[in-house]
Parts: structure tokens; sequence; C-alpha cells
């Protein structure tokens, strides 16, 4: 199956066309973005040296497209509105 | 149109001034209270100290736009949020943390109600728009993670506001859902 794959990281966000045999696991989607980012392969993303562990903390969301496509979204955790409240100090 | 702005920290309070110009009821939900640090990344000003956030909103509105609202200044539960949101024709929201984000979600879908969400990651560079069929709360890496609170987030928390109110804006024009993720380069629709 092919799925649009879009990666955020420090900032920067773009899309890459992956190919699965089935619908990927969380893992397998951060293991093959961290392989994508050190090579170069995601436009504006490249790290040679990026950490093996450098999604961990990621969501991945994964929507189904109004063409009928998958699309995935691995993204940093968003738990804030803004600013912490007194109450979840 | 009444809009019910569920936290008023730095992304609810934002999106509600430049919501100012729709015509719609605006009502405000927040229990905290302004504090010197909010007024870098929060649409409060310094004579605002110490007022309850929702109140603080509304007394600026009136007397910066001449534009009424309503405040609520408590904490949003399972209790009151039918009484909090019931006449909502439209929720936001913007709160910090999962668990008022759960309650406020469970409450739209058992009453079929229109809910949107905004939320920031910790360190600034990520925010996302999305309606509440696609939204799943993210839960903080720890109790009282901090971020945005020296200002230095403020150009994002101000592109993702109004990312939030041009989707507030749609909605009311229009009846459309739009979605979008917002990165340090780039506001991205994602439907």
């Amino acid at each position: 199956m092919r799925l649009i794959l879009n990666v955020t990281l420090s900032g920067v966000s773009a899309d890459h066309t992956v190919e699965f045999d089935a619908e990927p696991r969380d893992e397998d989607v951060k293991r093959l973005a961290v392989e994508l980012v050190r090579s170069g392969d995601i436009p504006g993303l490249h790290v040679a040296g990026l950490s093996d562990r450098a999604f961990d903390d990621y969501v991945v969301d994964r929507f189904d497209t109004p063409e009928g496509g998958r699309r995935l979204f691995l993204r940093p955790k968003v738990p804030f509105g803004g600013e912490p409240s007194a109450a979840s100090r | 149109m009444r809009i019910v702005f569920c936290g008023v920290g730095a992304l609810g309070s934002t999106a509600a001034v430049l919501c100012r110009g729709l015509g719609a009821e605006l009502a405000f939900v927040d229990f905290d209270r302004v504090e010197s640090k909010n007024l870098a990344a929060q649409a409060f000003v310094k004579a605002s100290l110490g007022r309850n956030k929702a109140e603080a909103l509304k007394l600026q509105l009136a007397s910066f736009y001449g534009l009424k609202s309503e405040a609520f200044p408590v904490k949003l539960v399972d209790d009151n949020v039918d009484a909090l949101c019931g006449r909502a024709d439209l929720a936001v929201d913007c709160f910090d943390n999962a668990a008022s984000r759960g309650v406020l979600q469970a409450w739209a879908r058992r009453n079929g109600r229109p809910l949107v969400h905004a939320a920031i990651a910790a360190d600034g560079t990520f925010g996302l728009v999305r309606w509440s069929e696609r939204f799943v709360p993210d839960v903080e890496d720890a109790a009282g993670q901090a971020t945005c609170e020296a200002g230095e987030h403020l150009p994002m928390i101000g592109t993702l506001a109004g990312t939030l109110a041009r989707v507030i804006q749609d909605f009311v024009e229009h009846g459309t859902r739009r979605s979008a993720v917002v990165s340090l380069r780039a506001v991205t629709p994602t439907d």
C-alpha cells in the first residue's frame, strides 16, 4: 500500500510517499522516518546523525484522505493550549 | 452563533481577540488567574493582573472594542460542562491538559456538538488545529511541563491562534471544517 507520510522535526514539516505491504505499526513508521531523515530523502529534513530514538516520544496520526488514500503524520506531542495552568502543575 | 472558548491562556485568549469581528456571541471558560509571566505570551494587559482570565478577557474586549461577551471563572468538569457549553453552537478547546480536553470532547460527542481543538508542542515548534472527529488529546510528558512562559514562542502562538481564528471564521460563515498543522515554516491544511 502507498502512504503519504508527513514528518515534523525541529519545526519543519514535509511529506514523503512510502510503500508498505500492510498498515505499518507506529514503531515501523518511526524507524523508517529516522532512516529517511538521515538519508535526506525528505525535502528540507536532512540530519545525517539523527538519533535512533529521535521519534520515540512522537505520535502517529492516521487519516483516510478524501481521495481514498492514506495519510500518516509523525509529529511531536501537543499537550498544551499555550501555557500550563496551576491545575497541571 | 454562540462560541464558547474553553481555556483562555495563550492560544485561547489570542484567538478570541481575533474572533471579535465575527458578529458571534463569545463566551470564555477558565478558572485560572492572570500572572505577570502571562503578559509575555497571552492577550492580557498589565491592568488585568490578578483577575480571573475569563473575566479579564471579557473586560478587555469590552473596554478596548466595546464588545460584550460572557465569562465563566470556573474549572470545566463533567458536572458543569453541560451548563457551561450547553448553548454553544461551537466549542473551542484551548485547554492545557488532556483531562480537560477529554471532558469537553466527551460532552461534544454525546451531544453531537461541533468542537475544534488547538494544541501546541512544549518546545513551541509545532501545533495543530483539528476538529474533534480526528483529535486525540496528547498527555503531557510530565505534570507541570513548562512551555511558552517567557514569550519566546509568541510568533508561533500568534500563527497558531490566527490559524484557529480563521478556521472558526470559515465555520461561522460557511459551515466548513478545515484542519491544519502549523510548523515554524508553514501552515499546512490537512484536509
